[in-house]
């Protein structure tokens, strides 16, 4: 049962990465320079991407804290507790993002002042969030989290501040911005801003190594194990190194112009290194200055289990297949626009 | 401030938030499909143009409700980890069918906003209705989660921990029904008067005069038939009260001691230090009957229940005869509305009238959610838990709770500029 839903928990955080990722990696690209005739064009093109699977990307977030906080209370409870401080950044980013983004598209009004700003707070907070998202992920099982401690730096601020985390936080923005750039290039039709987006991606890919790199040091020179752990795990190395080297095969295809190969690629880059980082940890939620924190100790009673798997398992059956619809609509047939469709 | 009241008023003021935007999202949805669906059938474009004004105002208001939903779920951690350790595995059930009827909505809405001319009408038209079933089915489902604080069922408490979970029987609840109904249908009647006010509003301007009435007889139609099946509802909620949470009651009533034809107070207030109830108009075994059906009925009073375990009793009091002297409000309304669709004539000061009831249901939401919160305390789980024990180790709250009153206050603001630059802009298109 708690396979189960170790599974779900993983699917939900990697689709939350390949698909809400890109959303966030938007915003931060919007935040780049880009010549004033294609940011209109840009955000036009960001707006019609994003739109029709905002809300749904969103959605897999959603889905891991409720898994947590039915199946593994006390996970969830830690993670609430001593990530307090972080996980109200997030919190903050999410509600600005999520409004912001809805509101540019929906204001009646698209004069360029308005634009700007609704523009600019997206950019910041898209990057904000995600920064977040890489420090709490980072602090998990960094070995800080001290429940005990009835110190304030030591419990609530100790478990997150540094340079891994903060560097994790660096490191899974540039990913977001990296799988944007990927996906943006087949949705235009603009040549210019095709060849940008083109070309952001390989700079993006380029510093996501590098970023990368600098996560295992930035670990090592704190004195954390990462770099330790990994080593010694056969599979998380497979898992890594070959994120890296099918860059090669990914700029094959940007220069073939093949946006769908292209993206799969990034997307699998994506996945591999976060079943890298997901085996290197399993079966283990976080880790305490006491130890780790296995999933099979912090789970409820199975009677709890038992329904939350039905939940889950029921609700796939609803939710797979309209999402595969959703798809369909927007991401395959993808019919000439007309001008009937409402702003 | 210390630490729990400022977790109690960040938790209060999310909720009271989020319940707006909830409430619009999961009932706004069948006021645009039933435009649509007459545009569908009638072809006439005038629907049409009314669909997606109404679809603007869904999307906007569902992007700030899906965030503010959002960050209530992790605020039941972030402030409340005591509680979310015994009650997550508990009442985890409804979260995770609120979580699948959620996520259907979220896909649903995409479809709908951005599916014009992408699919067969009628299929795009089920899709905005599918946004108004799985938006209302999660209401229920968050709604029972929140029934069972007051009834919890389904576990035993053995030393302090919840052993023999049942996930079904803690859903099942006893409270989860008439909560469940009482509330989606209040938000019909919230979110209908206000969108009938606005388009009073926009008749009494003379702007599209065709347009906007068929607008109002939408959002009235749902409105006022709810506004008729509320009373009923609510007599059978308050019921369920007396039955399971007497100390609840009798907050709500001010009733301070156990008597048989127990008097039913209007207005008054409820004095805790000398323990009457003063400038109140009584009626006589009123109370008796409206808890028990019998005008001599037993009806417990606070002096049954220690004084440490007493709900803050103004604060009940005062927000339970707020929503239901709005309720009654709104009742009356309602049966003028079907006076006045009979005759086919709506004056115009029965415009301004519904002009004036726009925030009323959401102010009654409100209150009716402070009465069965606060009425609740000082408890969490109701008889099992103190919310005290509840609390979060970190301190600091307030820093918390400005922090989200100023998010908060802000996005209100812009959500209700950016309306309003929706409806001028609507407003201008029909001059043109």
């Amino acid at each position: 049962m708690i396979e189960i839903l170790l599974f779900f928990i993983g699917a939900s955080l990697l689709l939350y990465v390949i698909f809400g990722g890109a959303d966030y990696g938007a915003g931060i690209l919007e935040l780049l320079p880009i010549k004033k005739q294609m940011r209109a064009e840009q955000t036009h093109v960001i707006n019609e991407a994003m739109g029709p699977v905002w809300e749904a990307n969103h959605m897999w977030l959603i889905l891991v804290i409720v898994i947590l906080f039915m199946g593994f209370p006390l996970v969830f409870t830690t993670l609430m507790t001593s990530l307090h401080i972080p996980m109200v950044a997030l919190l903050v980013g999410i509600v600005i993002r999520g409004c912001v983004f809805t509101f540019r598209h929906y204001d009646p009004l698209s004069e360029e002042k308005s634009q700007k700003v609704y523009t600019k707070v997206f950019g910041i907070s898209s990057l904000w969030t995600s920064l977040w998202l890489g420090i709490i992920v980072a602090s998990l099982n960094r070995g800080a989290i001290n429940p005990k401690s009835l110190d304030f730096h030591t419990a609530y601020i100790r478990p997150w501040f540094g340079l891994y985390p903060l560097m994790t936080g660096i490191f899974v923005a540039l990913i977001f911005a990296f799988l944007a750039a990927i996906y943006l290039i087949g949705e235009t039709t603009h040549v210019e801003l095709k060849k940008l987006f083109a070309r952001r991606a390989y700079i993006l890919n380029i510093l996501v190594v590098i970023a990368g790199g600098l996560v295992f040091l930035t670990s090592d020179l704190e004195g954390g194990s990462l770099l330790r752990d990994f080593i010694q795990h056969p599979a998380a190395i497979f898992c890594m190194v070959s994120a890296t080297f099918m860059f090669v095969l990914l700029w094959f295809f940007i220069e073939k112009r093949k946006t769908y190969h292209a993206r799969i690629v990034a997307a699998g880059q994506a996945t591999l290194i976060l079943a890298g980082w997901y085996l290197l940890y399993a079966p283990n939620a976080l880790t305490t200055t006491e130890g780790p924190l296995s999933f099979f100790s912090a789970a409820a009673p199975p009677a709890t289990l038992l329904q939350l798997v039905l939940a889950l398992l029921v609700g796939s059956l609803f939710i797979f297949p309209s999402l595969f619809f959703l798809i369909k609509v927007f991401k395959i047939n993808k019919p000439a626009r007309s001008g009937h469709a409402p702003k | 401030m210390d630490d729990l009241i400022a977790a109690r008023s960040t938790m209060a003021f999310s909720l009271g938030f989020h319940i707006i935007f909830a409430a619009i999202g999961m009932t706004m949805p069948f006021f645009m499909t039933t435009a649509h669906f007459l545009f569908l059938r009638k072809k006439n474009p005038e629907y049409l143009e009314l669909t997606k004004m109404w679809m603007k105002g869904v999307a906007i208001l569902f992007a700030v409700g899906a965030v503010s939903g959002t960050v209530l779920s992790f605020e039941l951690g972030l402030l409340w980890p005591g509680f979310m350790k015994h009650a997550g595995p508990v009442i985890g059930m409804p979260f995770s069918w609120e979580g699948t009827a959620f996520f259907l909505e979220a896909i649903a809405i995409g479809l709908f906003l951005y599916g014009w001319d992408r699919m067969h009408p009628w299929v795009h038209w089920g899709t905005g209705l599918l946004v108004g079933v799985s938006g209302f089915a999660s209401g229920v489902f968050v709604v029972a989660a929140n029934s069972w604080m007051n009834t919890p069922a389904g576990f035993d408490w053995v030393n302090g921990e919840a052993v023999n979970i049942d996930p079904v029987a803690a859903m099942f609840n006893k409270a989860w029904l008439h909560q469940s109904l009482h509330m989606q249908t209040a938000a019909l009647q919230a979110v209908g008067f206000a969108v009938a006010g606005i388009h009073a509003y926009l008749l009494l301007k003379g702007k599209a005069r065709h347009l906007n009435l068929m607008a109002l007889k939408i959002a009235m139609a749902f409105a006022a038939t709810a506004s008729l099946i509320q009373p009923f509802i609510g007599h059978f909620a308050a019921q369920k009260v007396a039955e399971y949470q007497p100390a609840k009651l009798a907050a709500m009533e001010g009733h301070f001691k156990t008597e048989k034809a127990a008097a039913l107070y209007i207005g008054g207030y409820p004095n805790v230090e000398t323990q009457t109830m003063e400038y109140g108009i009584p009626i006589p075994g009123a109370l008796s009957f409206l808890a028990f059906n019998d005008f001599n009925a037993e009806v417990k009073g606070l002096d049954q229940f220690p004084r440490e375990l007493w709900p803050p009793v103004a604060i009940t009091h005062f927000s339970f005869q707020i929503m239901v002297g709005i309720g009654s409000l709104l009742a009356l309304v309602a049966l003028l509305y079907f006076y006045f669709l009979k005759k086919k004539n709506i004056p115009n000061w029965f415009l301004k009238v519904l002009c004036g009831t726009i925030p009323l249901g959401f102010i009654a939401i409100e209150a009716g959610w402070i009465t069965t919160e606060v009425g609740r305390q000082p408890w969490i789980i109701y008889g099992f838990m103190k919310t005290k024990d509840a609390l979060t180790p970190v301190p600091g709250m307030v820093y918390h709770f400005v922090l989200f009153l100023i998010l908060y206050i802000f996005l209100g603001f812009v959500t209700a500029w950016l309306l309003k630059r929706q409806i001028t802009a609507a407003q201008k298109k029909f001059e043109v």
